[in-house]
C-alpha cells in the first residue's frame, strides 16, 4: 500500500514540482542578468577577480542546481543552506568589488542585481512563510552590511540610501512570501487530497473486510456448523447409551477435528472483492435462506450479481417478505430462490412447493390478506421494476421480480 | 461383502433388486450413515467403501458398483478426478456427487468430468436414496444450485464463441426452471410436455456439457501438437 502512495502523484504534488522548476528558471534568467549587466558595466571592478570569482560561483552553483535532477536534493535544508551562504555573500562582497560609496546610486548597477531573490523564492517554496522571512533577515543583514564594508558609515547614509536599502530588503520578503504563500497552500491541499485518499481507502478495506466476514459466516454456516451441531446431537445420544461405543465416540472425535482442518482452511481464504458502492445480491439473498430455520431454503445465483447497495436491501426486503409468506401461509417442504441478470433486468423469483392458491388481487384485497402482497409490490414498483405470482391449488407458488439495474436507464423491454 | 445379493450386476437396480452402492467420503462416520440409509430402504447395499480418491479408483474396478456417492473434498486423488477415472474405465457407472453447499464449482468440474447427478450433504436419507434410484436409471439428477452453475456455464461459453453448440430454447428454459426449484413434473406441467421429454432435455444438456470438455481437451491436444508441428 505505501509504495501504491509514493507512485500516486496528487495535483498539488505536481504544482510543487512546477514551483521549484519556475524557481529554478528564474534563478537563470536572474544569472544572466547578473553577468550581462557586469560585463556591459562601463566602472571597473575595485576586485575584479573577487568579482568574477563570486559571479562564477553563483553560475557553478546554478548549474548544479539544475544538474541534480531530482526535486528532494534541491529542497535539503543542506543545498538551502549553501543557497542562502552563497547569496548573501554575492550581496555582501558587493561592497568590496565596487568602487567606494558606489554601492548605492553610482554609475554601476548593483553588483548581485536579482540572484538573491531566487534564494528568498527557494527558501519560500520550501520552509513557508517562515522560511521566506529567515532568509530576508539574512539577505538583508549582508545588504545593510554591504554598505558599511563600501566604506558607508551607517550615520551617514541619506533618505534616498535608507530607502533604497529597506527596498531591497522588501524586496526579498515579498518574493519570499509569495512562494510561501503559494507552497502553504499547495502542502494544504496535499495533505486535504491525501485524507480523502486515506480515507477511500479505508472505507473500501472497511466493505472488504465485511464482505469476508460474511462469506466467511456463510461457509462457516454450511459445513462446521452442521457438524458442530450433528456432534452435539450424537455426543449427547452416546451420554444416554450404555454401554458407550468406543468406536463411536472415535468417529466423534475424528469428525471434530476434520470440522477444526476445514475451519483453519476457511480462515486462509481470500475474500471476493466488491466493486466500489456495490452489493452482491447473490450474499444478501443466501443471507435471508440462512435465516429461515423452519424449512431448506436454497439459492442459486447467475454469479454474486453486484448491483447497487439500495437496490440489493430493497430487493432482499422483498424476497423476505416473499419468504415469510411461505414459511407462514404456503404449507411448503422446501423453497428455491433463483436470481439472475440479463440485459440489464435484474430476476429473483421465490419459489415453493406447498399448496398454491387460486390468485386474485382482488379477492385477497376483500379478505383483508393483500397488505402483504402489496407491501412487495410497492417496494419493487418503487424501483421502476415489477412482480407477478404464477400459482394454482396444489400446484405451489413462484413470486418473480423483475427490477431494472439502474431505474434511471431503465432499457424498455 | 454382498452375501444378500445373486444377481448379475448389470441388471443392478433395473429390476428391483437393490442396487450395488459404493460410497466414497472420508468420514467414516458419513459412510456408516449411508449405508444404514440405503440397506436400510432396501433400494441399495453398499458393496464397497472408499476414504479417499485412489483408494476409490482402485474398489470400483473390484466391486463393479452401479452407482458411486462420491464426496469431492477427498485426501489424496480428488473426486472429480476420482470421478473422472473411473466414469473412462466403466461407462456404465453412475456417480452421484454428494457435497456441502459452497463447493459448486467443484460440483460442475466433476459434472463435466462424468458425474450423473448432485445432492447436497444436508439432504434427507429418502433424497439420498431416490437420488441413488434415479441416477441408477440414468436420469441427470440436478439440484437448483447445481442448474444455475449449468446455465451460467453455457452462458459464459457462447459469449466467449457464439458457434459453438449451445443450449436449445427449450434446453435453456427447462435448465431454467430447476435453477428456479421446480421439479421434473413440475416442468413438463407447465410446459405442456411429458415428464420423459423433460428428463431428455436435462439429459442432453448434461452430455452437451461434457461434450464441451472433450471439445476443449481436443482444442487443447491440436493446439499443442500445432505449436510443436512444423520444424
Amino acid at each position: 500500500m505505501h509504495e501504491g502512495r509514493q507512485a500516486f502523484e496528487s495535483e498539488p504534488e505536481r504544482a510543487r514540482r512546477t514551483l521549484s522548476g519556475g524557481v529554478l528558471l528564474f534563478r537563470w534568467v536572474s544569472f544572466v542578468w547578473m553577468a550581462l549587466l557586469n560585463l556591459a558595466s562601463t566602472e571597473p571592478f575595485r576586485r575584479p577577480l573577487l568579482a568574477w570569482a563570486g559571479i562564477g560561483a553563483a553560475g557553478l552553483w546554478t548549474a548544479w542546481l539544475t544538474s541534480s535532477r531530482s526535486r528532494r536534493r534541491r529542497d535539503r535544508p543542506v543545498t538551502l543552506a549553501v543557497d542562502l551562504a552563497l547569496s548573501a555573500t554575492l550581496v555582501l562582497i558587493s561592497g568590496l568589488v565596487v568602487q567606494p560609496d558606489q554601492v548605492i546610486g553610482g554609475p554601476r548597477l548593483f553588483y548581485a542585481t536579482a540572484y538573491p531573490l531566487s534564494t528568498a523564492l527557494a527558501w519560500g517554496s520550501a520552509y513557508g512563510l517562515a522560511g521566506a522571512l529567515e532568509s530576508a533577515v539574512v539577505l538583508g543583514a549582508a545588504l545593510a552590511l554591504s554598505r558599511a564594508v563600501n566604506g558607508i558609515s551607517p550615520a551617514s547614509l541619506d533618505r534616498g540610501q535608507i530607502l533604497s536599502l529597506v527596498n531591497g530588503i522588501v524586496n526579498y520578503l515579498l518574493a519570499g512570501g509569495v512562494a510561501g504563500v503559494v507552497s502553504r497552500h499547495l502542502d494544504r491541499s496535499a495533505v486535504q487530497l491525501r485524507a480523502a485518499v486515506d480515507d477511500s481507502i479505508r472505507s473500501r478495506e472497511r466493505a472488504a473486510r465485511l464482505d469476508q466476514h460474511r462469506s466467511m459466516a456463510r461457509a462457516i454456516h454450511d459445513s462446521v456448523l452442521q457438524a458442530l451441531a450433528f456432534i452435539s446431537k450424537r455426543g449427547s445420544e452416546l451420554a444416554s447409551a450404555s454401554p458407550v461405543d468406543p468406536a463411536q465416540v472415535a468417529d466423534l472425535a475424528e469428525l471434530a477435528g476434520r470440522e477444526e482442518r476445514e475451519l483453519r482452511a476457511l480462515i486462509l481464504r481470500e475474500p471476493e472483492d466488491a466493486p466500489a458502492g456495490a452489493a452482491s445480491l447473490r450474499a444478501a439473498l443466501e443471507a435471508l435462506a440462512r435465516a429461515v430455520a423452519r424449512l431448506p431454503v436454497t439459492v442459486s445465483s447467475m454469479g454474486p450479481i453486484w448491483v447497487p447497495a439500495r437496490l440489493a436491501e430493497t430487493v432482499a426486503a422483498a424476497v423476505g417478505q416473499a419468504l415469510d409468506n411461505v414459511v407462514e401461509h404456503a404449507g411448503a417442504t422446501r423453497a428455491a430462490v433463483f436470481a439472475d441478470v440479463q440485459d440489464g433486468w435484474v430476476e429473483v423469483s421465490v419459489r415453493d412447493d406447498g399448496e398454491g392458491f387460486t390468485y386474485s388481487e382482488d379477492r385477497l384485497r376483500l379478505e383483508g390478506k393483500a397488505g402483504m402482497l402489496e407491501s412487495m409490490k410497492g417496494r419493487i414498483e418503487d424501483l421502476g421494476g415489477r412482480m407477478r405470482v404464477h400459482t394454482a391449488p396444489g400446484a405451489g407458488t413462484e413470486v418473480e421480480f423483475r427490477v431494472p439495474v439502474r431505474p434511471e436507464e431503465a432499457p424498455r423491454e | 461383502v454382498s452375501e444378500a445379493r445373486s444377481t448379475d450386476p448389470d441388471e443392478g437396480g433395473t429390476r428391483g433388486e437393490p442396487i450395488r452402492v459404493m460410497v466414497v467420503d472420508d468420514h467414516e462416520v458419513w459412510r456408516h450413515g449411508i449405508r444404514a440409509d440405503l440397506e436400510g430402504s432396501g433400494v441399495g447395499v453398499v458393496v464397497a467403501e472408499a476414504a479417499d480418491g485412489g483408494e476409490a479408483i482402485e474398489a470400483a474396478r473390484e466391486a463393479m458398483p452401479d452407482v458411486v456417492l462420491m464426496d469431492l473434498q477427498l485426501p489424496t486423488v480428488s473426486g472429480t478426478e476420482a470421478t473422472r477415472q473411473i466414469v473412462e474405465e466403466s461407462p456404465h457407472v453412475r456417480v452421484l456427487v454428494l457435497s456441502v453447499s459452497g463447493e459448486e464449482a467443484d460440483v460442475l468440474e466433476a459434472m463435466k468430468a462424468g458425474a450423473t447427478g448432485y445432492l447436497l450433504k444436508s439432504s434427507t436419507a429418502g433424497e439420498v436414496t431416490d437420488g441413488v434410484r434415479r441416477v441408477a436409471l440414468g436420469e441427470p439428477v440436478f439440484t437448483p444450485s447445481l442448474a444455475g452453475l449449468v446455465l451460467q456455464e453455457f452462458r459464459r461459453l457462447s459469449s466467449r464463441d457464439p458457434s459453438e453448440p449451445g443450449l436449445t430454447a427449450r434446453e435453456n428454459e427447462v435448465l431454467r426452471l430447476v435453477a428456479k426449484g421446480y421439479v421434473y413434473r413440475e416442468i413438463a406441467e407447465r410446459l405442456f410436455i411429458s415428464v420423459k421429454t423433460v428428463q431428455n432435455h436435462v439429459q442432453n444438456i448434461l452430455s452437451k456439457l461434457q461434450l464441451h470438455r472433450r471439445y476443449e481437451l481436443m482444442r487443447y491436444a491440436i493446439q499443442k501438437g500445432l505449436d510443436r508441428g512444423p520444424e
